[in-house]
């Protein structure tokens, strides 16, 4: 009895924390359909999610039962996008010098900036 | 023949595990980087295609399960972004200038590299929103009109490139800071190289996990406004 008290109460969280990602998400899709924009939906249910979050409307303990699996694992669901760059081979062994270009300098640059940034307020040394 | 189009999504699905399993047998901050699941299956997943001559397309059409998931998951990215506010506080200024200047700066030198290289317009929207977690390149790089698939695997390259090569360079240069190391790894270098931060100490990971989480929320924010107003400028 006790444990049967127990999943139905383990499966209420789950319902109602897949409600709240899947209400926040619906509601951006319905917002960005309504003003015709280009910003993506699914960023503007992250946004929302925040929201509710920092100010209090919604716990973090209320979302977590269907948040964790999902985040978990999140990089599964980008595998199949991820491997569509084979569609642009072509694209991609005509400019591979442009490519490689990006590849090194963007996060090269970044990370000389902001290091560079960061020490003339904090100092060279180990602590801060 | 016999349709085999369904099994993509459980091999995929046990691919990854077992992928995850192989990535923990090791500490070293190398193996870890060289031997992370999701550049491992995109690049088995890719040659299996290319070889067997299989078409994407029809890949793609039966894998949807995998990618719708792919929207609920971004949404409840809110989660871990609230619990690294409570960090940012502390040091909130500094690590907010600091994303906005690794964004501003990568869309910059994306733009500047397609100007010199004089590639086509839908190479230059690709190369305009990778500093930041792949999700969210996928995402913003399709809002721009860019190959979004190709978006997302240049930020994986760089965040191994970064987990490999990115303490190096910053020694290099004489930067020991905890702070400017773990800021500057994970704005620049996202997911894997705050994986290989927090490996390497446990400061740096934390202030490469509030750096990442940052410029993820300001990616996201800035990019899409941002990279049409540079581009007009500089292309």
């Amino acid at each position: 009895m006790a444990a049967c008290t127990l999943s139905i109460k383990v499966i209420t969280q789950l319902i109602l924390s897949s409600a709240i990602i899947l209400g926040c998400l619906i509601v951006a899709k319905v917002l960005m359909h309504i003003t015709q924009g280009s910003f993506p939906a699914p960023l503007l249910g992250m946004l929302l999610l925040l929201g509710l979050l920092l100010t209090g409307i919604i716990k973090e303990r209320s979302v977590t039962p269907c948040a964790s699996p999902l985040l978990n694992y999140m990089p599964l669901f980008f595998i199949p996008a991820g491997v569509g760059f084979i569609e642009h081979l072509n694209l991609i062994s005509l400019h591979w010098q442009f490519i490689l270009a990006c590849l090194v300098l963007i996060p090269l640059t970044s990370l000389l900036l902001i290091s560079h940034l960061i020490i003339s307020f904090k100092g060279r040394s180990h602590h801060d | 023949m016999i349709n085999l189009w369904w099994l993509c999504v459980p091999a995929i699905i046990a691919g990854f595990i077992l992928l995850k399993r192989v990535n923990g047998l090791s500490q070293s901050t190398t193996y870890i980087a060289l031997t992370n699941p999701v550049f491992l299956a995109i690049i088995i997943t890719a040659l299996i295609l290319v070889i067997f001559k299989l078409p994407y397309v029809k890949f793609n059409h039966h894998t949807q399960l995998l990618s719708w998931l792919l929207e609920p998951a971004i949404v409840a990215l809110a989660i871990p972004l609230y619990k690294q506010f409570v960090h940012i506080r502390k040091n909130a200024l500094l690590i907010l200038i600091s994303s906005i200047l690794g964004i501003v700066n990568a869309t910059v030198v994306g733009i500047l590299l397609s100007v010199m290289f004089e590639v086509p317009k839908e190479l230059a929207h690709s190369v305009a929103a990778l500093s930041v977690t792949t999700p969210i390149t996928l995402l913003v790089t399709d809002s721009l009109g860019g190959i979004a698939s190709l978006a997302a695997a240049m930020v994986i390259f760089i965040g191994l490139l970064g987990a490999l090569f990115g303490f190096i360079v910053l020694k290099w240069v004489g930067i020991f800071n905890h702070q400017a190391q773990g800021v500057a790894v994970g704005t620049a270098c996202h997911a894997i190289g705050t994986a290989a931060a927090l490996n390497k100490h446990a400061r740096i990971g934390a202030y490469s996990s509030v750096a990442m989480a940052l410029s993820a929320l300001l990616t996201a924010l800035i990019v899409p406004w941002l990279y049409p107003y540079l581009s007009q400028l500089l292309l």
